[in-house]
């Protein structure tokens, strides 16, 4: 079997395994463990007594509720990690005066700067900002991300610098503040899709 | 109205219920319901699934069914699959049937009350999942019934002027014909909405509304909820406040949750840490609750009427064969047992575990655990006519075995791949040849 394949026979066989354990029903049931008592099975700091591995084996409800306090449990790991950003949203503001040199995304993380170059065009920086909690690992994982506009058209795409800028002709003939209005006046910052991890 | 966990409390519930009414009169004939027999709900549910399938495109089926991205379609499949683990509620249908062929209006409602009692079941078992904290089908109902007298009370204050007396009654003091009330400028969202209102509101049903509110009913299932004014203002504001996150970005972090299997691994792990160590007792296993409101029984919905019948339009003469050609099994091509088994990976685990049960039995597993349609089945496996596996009905043929037979063999196989993954994760310490097996190794391929 080759590596794809295998690749896809665990993924079903863990699929399996799932459907069957969250399929199983119990007349009568409830939780059996309380959150406490699951989480310190979950981070090893008390394992289960053998009467509530018992519970746990014969209750469907607790094993669901398991499952989301280890969903939880893995969503709070991934923080600080390049898994945990999956995109950042942002929204052009109605400007009080004129065209906006900048725009921000909702969550703060990723700003984009717009240089006229008055004949020569505009340009336009994509940048990260360090205190995002996953400004690191991006920028070590050196993941390729990219910006899109609210039509779902790319503005730009590529690699983070060591300073975490990425730079690039503005691609539309309508400069950036008229484009993006025209397009919804939103855009969304993203991994870029189908790149390697 | 939404909660942690749950499904089937939005307005879309309206067209999952009719789907899986209108599905079930088609399902119910010529079903044989005199036999308190577990193999006739099985007929029902293959039938159900097959009726569902034939309409997956229909505008109703695709609409959404919730906010959280659920389609009509996937939300009454899912109801129908839980019914399999619920043999209890299946029993009062097949009972209230028994006797015959019954009008297509006495099926509908049978039906509506089997699906409105599971699915508060289902959202009950959601809800504990979710937060962790107890609930029951009549709790779910209960703040069911609190989101719709809040609505009713917000949409009498908006037209104050045309319910003075009933808005009076509410408020419990008397409302001039000048200015709003300030109680109904203040109200902004169920949060706000006080208990004594919903109290008095219900009260005055009988006077101003279509008979006794839901909480002067002679039925017993809020009995303990009318004498606790506390629990009803926080239920109202538990309500509010999920409503507020959810609106803003629990959702898509919810979505997230919901696509990771990565638990599977925890769940394992925890099981054998336990096994390895030694954890000295007491035992911490959860009293049973004993709140009067979870007590109560599940009574069906009375709230949804019946789907109101066409009136005045005559039988359609060709309905009956048309809904039996539905439901009639769709022939396959020549040749589709080489082709599905040349798709099949043979060194596959799967394939592996169960390779003495044969294809037609192997495909009845997929499709039980992974459902019909899921995007990793080959295409030679799927019939061209659905876009979908076989139905029990075809694989039955297939196996050249009769349907009962077919899904005992399903389930004895799907009970000795739960066998040998429970026997493979728990020496999984021990395994160190079987990497497809063993789903704490191998994950760091892919993380």
């Amino acid at each position: 079997m080759n590596t794809s394949s295998d690749e896809r026979d665990r993924q079903t066989l863990r699929r399996m395994q799932e459907a069957m354990l969250l399929g199983r029903r119990v007349a009568d049931d409830r939780l059996m463990l309380d959150d406490a008592t699951l989480r310190a099975a979950l981070d090893g700091s008390r394992p289960l007594t053998a009467g509530e591995r018992a519970a746990l084996r014969d209750s469907p409800l607790t094993a669901r509720r398991l499952r989301r306090l280890a969903l939880e449990r893995r969503a709070a790991q991934a923080e600080g990690t390049a898994d945990a950003w999956r995109g950042s949203a942002g929204m052009l503001r109605a400007a009080s005066s004129g065209a906006p040199a900048t725009v921000t995304t909702d969550d703060g993380w990723w700003t984009l700067h717009f240089i006229d170059l008055r004949t020569f065009g505009w340009r336009v920086v994509l940048q990260l900002a360090p205190q995002a909690p996953f400004a690191e690992a991006l920028l070590v994982a050196q993941l390729p991300v990219s910006v899109v506009d609210g039509a779902g058209a790319t503005v730009l795409s590529g690699q983070l610098d060591a300073d975490g800028e990425c730079e690039a002709t503005w691609p539309f003939a309508t400069p950036p503040a008229a484009h993006l209005q025209a397009h919804g006046a939103r855009f969304t910052v993203a991994p870029l899709e189908g790149a390697a991890r | 109205m939404r909660l942690p966990g749950t499904r089937y409390q939005e307005p879309g519930w309206e067209d999952v219920r009719k789907l899986l009414g209108s599905c079930s009169l088609a399902a119910l004939r010529g079903l044989d319901l005199a036999r308190p027999d577990p193999d006739v709900l099985e007929e029902y549910v293959e039938r159900m699934a097959a009726q569902l399938l034939a309409v997956r495109r229909s505008p109703r089926a695709l609409a959404a069914g919730n906010a959280y991205g659920d389609t009509v379609y996937e939300l009454a499949v899912a109801l129908v699959v839980e019914l399999r683990a619920r043999p209890a509620d299946w029993e009062a249908l097949r009972a209230a049937l028994a006797d015959g062929p019954a009008a297509d209006a006495l099926v509908r409602k049978k039906a509506n009350d089997m699906y409105a009692v599971l699915r508060d079941r289902v959202d009950a078992d959601g809800y504990q999942a979710a937060c962790g904290r107890p609930c029951s089908p009549n709790r779910m109902y209960a703040y069911r019934m609190l989101d719709t007298a809040y609505h009713d009370i917000a949409r009498l204050f908006a037209d104050w002027h045309a319910h003075v007396a009933q808005v009076g009654a509410i408020l419990g003091h008397a409302v001039a014909g000048g200015a709003a009330p300030i109680e109904v400028r203040q109200l902004r969202g169920i949060a706000d909405c006080r208990p004594e209102w919903v109290l008095r509101w219900s009260a005055t049903l009988d006077e101003y509304g279509g008979g006794p509110g839901p909480l002067h009913t002679r039925s017993k299932r809020f009995a303990s909820l009318k004498t606790d004014p506390e629990r009803i203002g926080a239920m109202l504001r538990e309500i509010g406040e999920y409503e507020l996150l959810s609106a803003n970005h629990d959702r898509d972090w919810l979505q997230d949750l919901d696509d990771a299997g990565a638990w599977v691994e925890d769940y394992w792990r925890v099981l054998q840490e336990s096994e390895q160590a030694t954890t000295p007792g007491p035992d911490r296993i959860l009293e049973p609750g004993a709140d009067p409101l979870d007590a109560a029984l599940a009574e069906p919905d009375p709230q949804p009427g019946l789907d109101p019948a066409p009136a005045g339009v005559p039988a359609d003469p060709g309905h009956d064969a048309r809904l039996d050609a539905l439901a009639l099994a769709v022939s396959l091509p020549p040749g589709y047992l080489r082709e599905a088994a040349a798709a099949e990976a043979a060194d596959g685990t799967i394939a592996r575990l169960l390779a003495a049960d044969g294809l037609p039995v192997r495909l009845a597993v997929y499709a039980t655990l992974l459902g019909p349609e899921d995007a990793t089945y080959p295409d030679a496996w799927r019939d061209p006519a659905s876009g979908a596996l076989p139905t029990m009905r075809q694989l039955a043929a297939l196996a050249e075995v009769s349907q009962p037979t077919l899904r005992k063999r399903r389930d004895a196989a799907i009970a000795r791949l739960e066998a040998a993954i429970n026997v493979a994760n728990s020496a999984a310490k021990d395994v160190t040849n079987d990497a497809a097996f063993n789903p704490t190794r191998g994950s760091h391929e892919h993380e």
